[in-house]
């Protein structure tokens, strides 16, 4: 069987972020969610000098720098978003599987914006992660 | 459909907001690793979430609890979550299709229910069981 490369890239991030879940629950029961966002972009900040590109940023479009930039602000702004959802009367069983559907965005405007479209038999492989994500959050 | 009180409750719009920013995020994800590689993206992607942490901070008089297990877990959030942070930027990099990318990398509840079970002893409900179930065949059809 030929996985594509992506499907390992993909095998870590879900490793890596699953624990980020539990340490996540584990952080929150000490610290208050703001804290913990404060203290996880500090963990973010640890990484950058093994990441530093040196001179070679400035070669990239201003454009693809730009994307990479807002790309954080948002996965930012979406996290605090999800507190503010979750202080604001939110039930945790209603918010964060609501929020797991985020992918949907994706599949919606992805055609428009990046001209991909999506075989069905990776539409129902979308529709089978959607759901499991859903049920998962609960 | 939401009910009408629904839509006058403040989560949840709130909550369509992440929803919106994390649909953002995956799709600029894509448009930057296109030029940039994984490193480097993340590199910079850094930087962006600094505005929010530094509003945070300022909304709380930068007050922050002082429990050190709480700092350590959450400090190793961001580190565990910049590597993840990577992969996911190098998995966009390596020509994949950005809907099934993002669909397969948000299964990582998956890991953290079977974490929860193994480590936290926490008990699987049914409905996580099931969940389980489609997560298996979204990446059994995902392998394909």
């Amino acid at each position: 069987m030929h996985l594509p490369p992506w499907f390992w890239f993909a095998a870590i991030v879900l490793i890596s972020w699953g624990i980020v879940g539990l340490l996540q629950k584990l952080s929150t029961n000490y610290i208050s969610a703001e804290s913990s966002l404060i203290w996880l972009v500090v963990g973010f900040f640890l990484l950058q000098p093994f990441l530093y590109p040196g001179p070679a940023v400035f070669s990239y479009s201003a454009r693809s720098l730009t994307w990479a930039l807002l790309s954080g602000v948002l996965n930012a702004l979406g996290a605090w978003a999800l507190f503010a959802a979750m202080k604001s009367g939110g039930k945790a069983s209603i918010v964060s599987p609501f929020t797991a559907l985020y992918p949907l965005v994706v599949v919606l405007v992805a055609p428009i914006i990046l001209h991909e479209s999506i075989s069905l038999l990776q539409g129902v492989g979308v529709l089978c992660a959607l759901t499991a994500v859903v049920l998962l959050s609960t | 459909m939401p009910t009408p009180a629904t839509l006058k409750a403040k989560w949840f719009w709130y909550s369509i907001l992440c929803v919106l920013c994390w649909g953002g995020w995956a799709l600029l994800s894509k448009m930057g690793s296109r030029e940039i590689p994984a490193d480097t993206m993340q590199f910079i992607f850094t930087f962006g979430t600094l505005p929010v942490a530094l509003a945070l901070l300022v909304a709380r008089h930068f007050k922050l609890e002082k429990s050190r297990k709480g700092i350590f877990y959450a400090v190793s959030n961001g580190v565990l979550s910049g590597i993840g942070g990577l992969a996911f930027f190098a998995a966009f990099r390596s020509g994949g299709n950005t809907s099934v990318i993002t669909a397969a990398t948000s299964l990582y509840p998956m890991i953290t229910v079977a974490l929860a079970v193994s480590i936290l002893r926490e008990r699987l409900t049914w409905v996580q069981v099931v969940g389980l179930g489609f997560a298996a065949a979204a990446i059994v059809i995902f392998s394909l």
